[in-house]
């Protein structure tokens, strides 16, 4: 198999909120879909596909997987063995409405070695696809993780990779090699063109841009409301986080409000 | 990360004098004080790096870019006050064919940064040369060790030649090099608006028998040399650049310049460099005992010189100079008010030409003022060639809004500050002939542009409403103290000069009267619409309100900002700043400079120490006005924080701040508030005075410069606490 997508669904109809979200990241990635189950007891198949509310013609190539134990865990194991590019998966089911994450989805993103599709219930079945690409970039070079996978997924689906850069009125990152907003804006009307330039040619250091089409946003205020207020106004299709894998409080502020909020599908990858 | 550096270090020292012909012809300057030095390679940051190496002489400037390429170069050669523009869009500085690229590889392997292993590398800015060289180890994936050493520079002494030398070492190997020395673009180009460039170029290269291979035989400029071990080569290139802006016929100038050059290219590089030397001469400021200071003091005089023709006084400089293409190349009122008294007292025919350049200009300004139905001269916010308006009225903000920008229509201070820039040259100078011929001109028609634009209201006073002050985050706001106040003196400044033109020269105010149409009343009028004007000024406090309502907006304290790494304007957001006091840049506090004398100290001193924590110093040319400022007040160590802040606009950029070029108005900034701040030198009055506040660690400060065609040197501290440089009223 050619390192496909993977999509844990537990049965419930929320879950199936992951499935147009990783049929056009399969189509764009070249790759197939594994969907997997886990429970009690092994299912067969043709049960499986009715359990889980599978229709064939919605799926153009995918296979189906039935695991027993515990979800997180043979999740991560069948993530693991098929080489998975990564996991799309809902961020909770029906239960567990007033959680950022379920309790799976939290262990899943905790422990994956593969960039991890977050959707929200919400969007349920609906078709999706990927015009606008947002992947917020802070200056500093460990931010820039998410950047290749973004870029790269961008070029590859045609769309447009939008870059939100929100300025701060903390201390500016120490981190050597990053690049905050000027310090000095004598004209506008010339620096920020310049500015934004400056930027995208860093970003294109840091990974290759190509061709991809790429627009620059500076923001101001708390950084999650800006990166979803841009989202939002730019009818983004997919949120591309960096994630260092520290969850608790106060670090991973911003991914934390980004997933309880984001209106759309939320990609994370750990740098 | 820029750091000083002792060129012995490059096992270079002494070598000018030991030099065998396939060394490169010139060693660099071997004194911390006088070099720049990038160690290493960080591609994110090459277009800072670019920048600030950059060369230049005033015709043509040439950013550092790395000759071989990288990831991140923008190599950039532009001509001063060659625009061009497409359809729809403002006019900018025209780029020219790159002249610097050069390429080698060594048995088919590209020697290049981003291969292989660097065991040096480093670039350095020779300011007091003006040469940018490069020092570089290189070990490809085959082991194999080239040494390549170059040099690079625009001639001071021929402002038409441009030049490299490289030479390049096999230490360890032989092998087949393959160098690539053509120039990418044309070598001839013609602008939308007819103006022709011409480039010619002659190469050649030497081997370890000292025979140069001629020009001819670098067929398009590549070449294939089989190296020997441990022998060096050497390849010279030279180019002619000559533009139909200052030649009938381009082409033929450039090849036959070239064809000259080529063969004397020692020779090329000593008149060069005595050209430098000699301009530093007049120029330098030394400063013992804080060599950060005397560092970005140089770094200031450095990139004004190499900006400076004063062989062509129908352009300017532009707000990065000829070192990047932000801004477009666009002149704006950093050179009047900014980087023209570096010129005066040092330079004063360079600053003859700047001036000369607003005359030249004065028919767009008039064209200006009447199409809004104003009378005389409004200058351009933004001026290229021609010195019409080229302000972009739109752009795109980075949060995907776009903006209307009001700066074009409502910055109407760069008339008075035009004529504060003509009034500063001729009275420093003396240069009668300049004021009789135009200086006088530019004064009457921008004095006429405040008199029409100023209108008398009820209170029997003159006001100007809808203006943007040099604090460009209030916009449209009513009677601006610094526009005011500025055009206030424009008016009284320009009855004099009226009255002293008619008494001394009584011909030429004849033909100078006659020309304009000014009626004997006129000067007298603008005399009472100054006495009328309203300035803003409380008596009571001493204060001068910024605009109309200024006194009534929201406080907000800028010590929760500190750390921020933002202007505030991209923190509060262009509408709550508008609300706010807080403002970008200097506004009444560049009034207390530009017309320090008509303020008593209290005043000066009030206004200072209100305004100054109300500045978000969003503005590159802030933190330079308020060292000065603070110094003349006695506030050393205030003046000390603020002069640090300004020396590191570019020097200490991390932010990209530079990477479009080099800000010259901050620079030009930096060094008044040396000379004038901590120096005290003082233009006002008719005497030069002094006035040293010096920071305690300056042991001392020495300069050259000129006051009415006689030049002083003054060095401080001296005996006594007040100096006084010769009266010469």
């Amino acid at each position: 198999m050619n390192e496909p997508i993977l999509v844990p669904l537990d049965g419930s109809k929320q879950a199936l909120a992951a499935l147009p979200v990783a049929k056009v990241l399969a189509d764009i990635e070249r790759t197939t879909l594994h969907i997997l189950h886990v429970g009690e007891y092994e299912v067969p198949e043709e049960e499986l596909r009715r359990r889980l509310a599978l229709e064939a013609p919605m799926l153009n190539s995918f296979s189906v997987g039935s695991r027993v134990g515990m979800p997180a865990v043979e999740i991560l194991q069948v993530a693991k063995e098929m080489k998975s590019r990564v996991i799309v998966m809902c961020k909770h089911s029906g239960s567990e409405r007033a959680r950022t994450l379920g309790r799976t989805a939290m262990k899943v993103l905790h422990d994956a070695r593969c960039p991890i599709v977050l959707v929200p219930p919400e969007r349920g079945a609906r078709p999706w696809h990927l015009h606008h690409v947002l992947v917020p970039h802070d200056g500093t070079p460990s931010t820039s993780g998410a950047l290749q996978p973004a870029a790269q997924l961008a070029d590859r689906g045609c769309a447009e990779l939008l870059v939100v850069h929100v300025a701060d009125v903390k201390a500016g990152p120490t981190e050597v090699g990053s690049l905050t907003t000027p310090r000095y804006v004598d004209q506008p009307q010339h620096e920020w063109p310049a500015w934004s330039s400056e930027f995208v040619n860093r970003l294109g250091c840091i990974c290759r841009l190509g061709q991809l089409r790429v627009r620059m946003f500076l923001a101001h205020g708390n950084t999650a409301e800006e990166i979803l207020r841009v989202s939002e106004t730019q009818s983004t299709d997919l949120i591309i986080l960096a994630w260092r894998g520290i969850w608790e409080a106060p670090r991973a502020e911003t991914l934390r409000d980004i997933l309880r909020k984001a209106q759309c599908p939320t990609m994370i990858v750990r740098t | 990360m820029i750091t000083a550096f002792k060129a012995s270090n490059l096992g270079l020292q002494g070598l000018a004098g030991r030099l065998h012909l396939v060394e490169l012809p010139a060693a660099p300057t071997d004194e911390p004080g006088w070099i720049l030095v990038e160690e290493g390679f960080t591609v994110a940051r090459e277009h800072e790096v670019e920048s600030l190496f950059a060369i230049g002489n005033g015709y043509a400037g040439s950013r550092a870019s790395l000759a071989e390429g990288s990831a991140l170069s923008a190599p950039a050669t532009f001509a001063a006050g060659v625009f061009d523009s497409k359809p729809g869009s403002v006019p900018e500085l025209a780029p020219i064919a790159d002249w610097t690229r050069l390429s080698a590889t060594i048995n088919g392997h590209p020697l290049r940064l981003d291969r292989g292993y660097n065991l040096e590398h480093r670039r350095i800015l020779d300011m007091r040369q003006g040469i940018f060289w490069r020092e570089w180890r290189h070990r490809d994936e085959a082991g194999r060790i080239t040494r390549l050493r170059a040099l690079r520079l625009a001639s001071l002494a021929d402002r038409h030649l441009l030049l490299q030398c490289a030479t390049i070492t096999p230490e360890n190997f032989s092998g087949s090099l393959f160098v690539d020395a053509t120039l990418t673009g044309p070598v001839v180009q013609v602008t939308n608006s007819g103006t022709t460039i011409a480039m010619a170029v002659a190469r050649r290269v030497m081997n370890a028998t000292d025979r140069w291979t001629p020009s001819r035989e670098l067929i398009n400029g590549r070449q294939g040399l089989e190296l020997r071990l441990g022998e060096t080569y050497r390849l010279d290139r030279v180019v002619a650049l000559h533009t139909s802006r200052d030649t009938g016929d381009p082409r033929d100038m450039a090849r036959l310049h070239v064809e000259r050059a080529i063969e004397n290219v020692a020779d090329l590089i000593s008149e060069h460099r005595d050209a430098w030397l000699a301009r530093w001469e007049a120029s330098d400021l030394r400063i013992d005992g804080d060599p950060a200071a005397q560092r970005a003091v140089r770094f200031a005089i450095y990139h004004l010189l190499s900006a400076a023709n004063p062989q062509d006084d129908r352009v300017s400089i532009g707000a990065r100079s000829l070192s990047g293409t932000a801004y477009k190349g666009h002149v704006f009122w950093d050179t009047d008010i900014f980087m023209l008294p570096f010129f005066i007292l040092t330079y004063p025919e360079a600053a003859r030409a700047l001036v000369m350049y607003r005359y030249h200009t004065l028919p767009a300004a008039r064209a200006k003022a009447a199409r809004l139905g104003y009378r005389g001269a409004f200058y351009a916010w933004e001026s290229a060639d021609s010195g019409e308006d080229v302000t972009p009225p739109f752009a795109v903000a980075p949060d995907g809004q776009v903006i209307r920008f009001l700066t074009g229509e409502q910055e109407q201070h760069i008339s008075a500050d035009v004529a504060y820039g003509v009034w500063n040259y001729w009275r420093a100078t003396g240069d009668d002939r300049f004021l009789v011929d135009a200086g006088a001109e530019i004064l009457i028609e921008t004095a006429r542009f405040w008199a029409s634009r100023a209108k008398r209201e009820e209170d029997d006073r003159y006001h100007i409403r809808g203006v943007i002050g040099p604090d460009e985050y209030h916009e449209t706001i009513d009677d601006n103290a610094y526009t005011n106040c500025m055009a206030q003196w424009n008016l009284e400044v320009a009855a004099e000069i009226a009255k002293l033109v008619a008494h001394r020269w009584p011909e030429s105010w004849q033909a100078l009267s006659r020309g304009l149409g000014i009626v004997s009343e006129e000067p007298d009028q603008w005399l009472q619409v100054a006495r009328d004007f309203y300035t803003g000024f409380d008596e009571q406090t001493g204060l001068f309100e910024q605009f109309r309502g200024y006194f009534g907006l929201e406080e907000i304290d800028l010590a929760a900002f500190a750390l921020r790494t933002a202007p505030m304007d991209v923190l509060l957001g262009r509408e709550r700043i508008q609300r706010s006091k807080i403002i970008k840049q200097p506004d009444v506090v560049m009034l207390v400079h530009l017309l320090w004398d008509r303020m008593p100290p209290e005043v000066r001193r009030a206004n200072f120490e209100y305004y100054e924590p109300r500045c978000g110093h969003g503005s590159s040319l802030s933190p330079a006005i308020h060292a000065l400022v603070a110094a003349r007040l006695g506030d050393t160590a205030l003046a000390e924080r603020y002069f640090r802040q300004a020396a590191e606009i570019d020097l200490d950029d991390s932010r990209g701040n530079a990477a479009g070029g080099i800000h010259a108005g901050a620079l030009g900034g930096l060094w008044q508030a040396t000379v004038l701040g901590f120096a005290g030198l003082s233009l006002g009055g008719n005497k030069f005075e002094h006035r040293a506040n010096l920071p305690p660690n300056w042991r001392s400060l020495s300069m050259r410069y000129q006051w009415r065609g006689q030049w002083h040197e003054l060095t401080l501290p001296e005996g006594t606490e007040h100096g006084k440089a010769e009266d010469d009223s």
